[in-house]
Formats: C-alpha cells, structure tokens, sequence
C-alpha cells in the first residue's frame, strides 16, 4: 500500500511539476524508522504534503525501518536513479557514512535531517537540517529566568537539573545550553545539582524524590525533555512540593497536558513538520546554488503555560 | 539471661553477613547525610524499589529452581504497556485481568520451552527479552501509552494510594514477600523447586515432575512481573516502551546479591528483599551524598562487590581465603 501511494506521489509531483516548470528536481529521502513513534510517522507525512505542494519538486519517498543494511542499499538506489539530492536520517551515524560517501562522489548533494552522522563523514555532507540542542538548552535557561523574575525570586532561586542518559550526545549538549545560559541571564539563580534521570519517567521520578529530600528549598527543575520533566513533576506532587517551576524540552503531549493543568511552566516545541519541512527547504536551497551554513538549524521555540494556545498539542 | 560465646556470635555472623553489609552501608551513609535515614526517604526508598523487589521475588523461585530469567525487564515493559493502552479502552478492571492473563500466557510460553522442551533458559529468556521488546513495539506502535483521564480513575489505587499512611506498592511487595516465603520454606511445592534446582536427576529419581515445577516457577515468575507492571502504570499512569529496560539484571543483582546461588538450589525471599533493599538505598544514598554521576556507576559496583565479600567472608569466617 506504501509502495503505490508512494509511486502514485512520484507521477503527480511529476505530472505538476512538468507541466509548472521546466526543471523539476528529483529529491530522494530515506527514513530512519517510519512507524516505530509518532514523531517520525508525522514527519513523514508533513514531508510528502510538503513535496506535494511545490511542483519544482519530485519526490522519492523511502523508509529504512530501522535498518542500516537496508538504509545502505536505499542510498545506493537514489545514486542510480541519478536524483539530484538525497535526504537521509541516519539509522546509524557512523554505517552510512560509506554510502554517504558514494553519493558525494556522484556529485549528488546530501543532506542529513535531525540526527546528524559521525563527525569523519561531514566531508561528504552539504547540510544538515535539524534541531539545535545547545539553543533548547539555553531557550530552556531563559524561560526558567523569566519565570523566577515575575515571580519576584531571581535573586535567591535554587534549581536542579535531571539531564539526559549520559554519553548522549542530545543529553550533553541540552545540559551545557542550559548551565551556559542560566547564570548570564540570571547570575544569582543556583543549579544546585545534576543527576541523570536516562531519558526514562520513572528514573527521573527517583531522582527527584532523592532530590526534594536532600533539599527543603527547590524553586525550579531542568529536565532534559518532557518526559523526565513529568516523572520530577510526579515526584513533587506525591511529596506535596508546591510552587516548583518545571521547564523541560521538546514537549511532549504529557509536557503540554501538565502544562494545561497548571503543573508544568514550560518546554521546547520540537515539531516534526517543521522538521521536515525544514530538510526539504534545505534540499531545494542547496540545488537553487544558495549558500546554507553546514547546520542549518529549524527554529524550535519556547513555550510555556502564557503561549500554548498557538501550539498544537504534540502527537507524541 | 542467654550465655553467648564466641562460636555462637560467629555461627550468627556467617548465617547473617549480608544483614551486616547492609547495616554498615545504612550506617555509612546516614553519616555521610543524616537525611538518609528519615521516615520520608526511606519510605520513598522502599516504595521505589517495590517494583524491582517484587520482579525479584519471582524470579529468586527461577533461580532456586536451577534457571535464569532474562525477560523480565522487557516483560515488565509489556504488562505497563499493555495495561495503560486497555485502560482507556476497557476499563480498569478488565484491564488488569487482561494484562495478567496475556502476561501469564508470556511466562506459560517460557516455563514451557524451558521446562517440557529442556531448552536452555538463558537462550530462551534472552530471546524473550528482544522478542517481547518487539512485541510491546507492535502493541504501542513506538508511542508512549498514557491514560487520559489521570484523575478520574481508582486505577491511581495501586501505586498512589495510602492505607494507614503506608503507601500500597509498599503492601503489596511486603504481602507478597511473606505469601511467597512461606510457598518456598513452609509447601511441598517449595521443596521440590530447591530439589528441582539443588539435583535435578535426584530429584527425577524421587518422583517430582521436574518440568511442571519448572514450569511453575517460569509462570510465577510472570505472574510477580504482572505486578511490578500493574505497580508501574499505577504509579506513572503512563509510560515508555523501555520502561523496564536493563531490570533483568537489576533484578538478578539483587537475587544473587540476597544470597541465592546461581547454580540453582540455594537462596531463600528473606534474602532477596535484603538484596533489593539494599540495591535500593545504594542508590537513594549515593543521590544524597550528591556524588558525580559518573562516578556513582563506579561506587554502585564497588559497593555491591564489598557486599558479596563481607557475605562470603563470613561463612567462611575469614575475610580472605585463596583458592587451594
């Protein structure tokens, strides 16, 4: 069923875009995992709506299903299909860096989309399109000072992180944003700890509960995404600690239902349309010859309990 | 007045070495920062470690019974899964009976392949640990589960709730250490499954069915998972698909650490809730004393490594012994 709806978009985008322009660019994507979250099924979706609506572009749409063999081979089909560009989300950062290589060789521009690949193969990359974590680390700083400035307690306010499994590379680079930014925007606000809560509800639930015994004063905590967020949130709640400020990153639909409740204060938007639109702008940019810095980062702005209202809740 | 000499102190020192590694840890850290020691924290200890505690009274019987279980992690994953996703769809109550009856029909499968077809646990139970992954993917379809209405359901009972200011998961793990110790020290069945796991061929040649208490342990096993999983999605009302990854080993920390042998036929529940107990403030304590992250991984093993040793020390009644 893929297959033909897939083959069906490639006629019409086709069919469009002759009859629009005179050059159509043929730009081939393949996937990490369609399927395995919501995130990437919605990405993959807003990509091909994305492909549709312009009619300079045709698009070859496939999905490795987590497979880096079957990733290899896809790349190695787009480079005899002789398609102008090819966008890839790694299934493996460092095992698609020979296929990588090959397209480079061919002289097709590729661009890597929201997870990036070892650094040895940025050689043979045009652009990547993707999220920037030190900016969410750093957005997440700012929200959190905000918050304590209109509650009248940046001048004393106690914070702790839960950051995310350790030796990831989302997880250091969200941590140094936030401990960067937090003391330029608000130099008297104290991180007083950080522990690791892996990406996990339930560990950041344990850390938490370590952390509200250790300290009878906690006015804010930074988890490393909405999950763990939520798990220090339950924490507080069993503990009956009011008065917490809670910031996370890319929100999650429980991050944006605490937040409708009145629990949560705030998080990153991440959104998976932006993501992938974002790559396909990228793709077009670097065939119309603009130039594009190699991170070519897509805006994921703050949101807290004030501005929700203008975001969706997330699918994921 | 009792009369005790040096031997006696020594017999209860090698029957209690364990007991004793857990008092100094308790000791140590309670110094390191007296808050450790508070009602609050070591409540909130014990009802964070009453998930793993319970998988582990379940799968000290596999252990006792001369077998491994590597799938609990996983299968943990699966009955949270499982029970969060059907709650929104067939209520509480049904709910839960369907997760224990898929979760029971997991271990059935397992105790089956192990116990009837003789196939080697540790292959079995660690291709049910990525088969049941899988398994749980397809269910959620990768999504995190979560249950709508959060406040509006007596599905909170079970990991929430109090009753007479003890919180329930830390009920439900205490009862069933106690039922389940009493199966294991007090029932035919419990001897048969030390004999099962002690002598194998001994125990064929008087007459116990071997594969149906391997079986049986696999399926109880399964049934404790239930609950760690029931205890879980109760507690969170919602859920990663990797809940309970990397607690096989956690779980069998604390089995080996509560004293069971690996080889089958020794250990006892007392012990593994030791075990647990004492996987549990290690972890509580090293937050407190707010080491480096990095290093607490270090001091985690360290600690358990001193544990075995001060246990093994003392039933040899030495503290070093080379082999010859």
């Amino acid at each position: 069923m893929n297959m033909t709806t897939r083959m069906a978009l490639v006629c019409t985008t086709a069919l469009l875009g002759g009859a629009a322009a005179a050059e159509t660019m043929t730009i081939g994507i393949t996937q990490n995992n369609v399927g395995v979250d919501s995130y990437q099924t919605t990405y993959e979706k807003a990509f091909i709506a994305a492909a549709e609506a312009n009619p300079d572009v045709e698009a070859v749409v496939l999905d490795a299903g987590g497979d880096v063999a079957r990733q290899i081979a896809q790349m190695e089909d787009l480079i005899q299909r002789d398609v102008d560009a090819i966008i890839i989300w790694p299934t493996n950062g460092e095992a698609v860096i020979p296929a990588v290589r090959k397209a480079h060789q061919a002289n097709i521009p590729v661009v890597v989309t929201n997870s990036n690949i070892a650094e040895q193969g940025f050689d043979f990359v045009a652009s990547f399109s993707g999220p920037d974590n030190i900016t969410q680390g750093s957005r997440a700083a700012e929200i959190m000072c905000d918050r304590f400035t209109d509650m009248g307690v940046e001048g004393e306010a106690r914070v702790v992180q839960i950051s995310g499994q350790p030796g990831y590379t989302t997880a250091i680079e969200r941590a140094k944003g936030f401990e960067d930014r937090l003391p330029e925007v608000c130099p008297d606000v104290t991180l007083v700890e950080t522990q690791p809560g892996d990406w996990s509800r339930e560990k950041s639930q344990q850390v938490m509960e370590a952390f509200l015994v250790k300290y009878d004063d906690i006015d804010g905590v930074y988890a490393g995404d909405d999950n763990m967020g939520v798990g220090a949130l339950n924490a507080a709640k069993d503990a009956d600690r009011d008065g917490i400020v809670f910031v996370g990153a890319t929100n999650f639909a429980v991050g944006y239902e605490a937040m409708a409740d009145g629990d949560y204060w705030g998080s990153i938007y991440q959104s998976p349309v932006d993501d992938a639109e974002a790559a396909l702008q990228t793709a077009i940019d670097i065939l119309n010859g603009e130039d594009l810095p190699f991170l070519n980062y897509f805006d994921t702005p703050k949101i807290t309990q004030e501005n929700m209202d203008e975001f969706e809740k997330p699918v994921f | 007045m009792a009369q005790f000499n040096k031997s006696d102190i020594g017999a209860l020192l090698a029957k209690q070495g364990i007991l004793i590694a857990f008092a100094v840890f308790m000791i140590g850290f309670t110094l390191a920062n007296p808050r450790f020691i508070e009602l609050d924290n070591v409540s909130g200890v014990i009802r964070s470690s009453a998930i793993l505690g319970v998988m582990a009274l379940g799968v000290t019987f596999v252990v006792i019974g001369g077998n491994l279980d590597l799938s609990v992690g996983s299968m943990m994953s699966f009955s949270t899964i499982v029970v969060l996703d059907l709650h929104d769809k067939l209520g509480p109550g049904l709910a839960i009976v369907a997760m224990f009856a898929l979760t029971l029909a997991l271990g059935a499968f397992i105790g089956f392949l192990v116990g009837y077809l003789k196939l080697n646990s540790l292959i079995v139970t660690l291709g049910m640990l990525s088969a049941i992954h899988g398994l749980t993917l397809t269910w959620s379809g990768g999504k995190n589960m979560d249950i709508a209405d959060k406040s509006g359901t007596w599905f909170a009972f079970f990991g929430q709730a109090r009753v007479m200011g003890v919180p329930v998961p830390i009920l439900i793990f205490a009862l069933l250490a106690v039922l389940l110790s009493l199966l294991l020290a007090k029932t035919p069945f419990g001897r048969k499954v030390y004999a099962v796991g002690g002598n194998g061929q001994a125990a064929t040649f008087s007459g116990i069915p071997r594969a149906r208490v391997v079986f049986m342990t696999y399926l109880l096993s399964a049934f404790c998972v239930a609950t760690a999983g029931l205890l879980q999605a109760s507690r969170s009302m919602g859920s990663q698909n990797t809940v309970g990854q990397g607690m096989e080993l956690e779980v069998l920390a604390a089995v080996i650490l509560g004293g069971a042998s690996l080889l089958g036929g020794s250990g006892t529940v007392v012990k593994t809730v030791i075990g647990v107990l004492i996987l549990g403030f290690i972890q509580s304590g090293l937050l407190l004393v707010g080491l480096d992250f990095y290093v607490q991984y270090i001091v985690t093993w360290i600690i358990i490594i001193l544990a075995v040793w001060l246990d093994v020390a003392a039933k040899r009644g030495r503290l070093w012994s080379p082999i010859a």
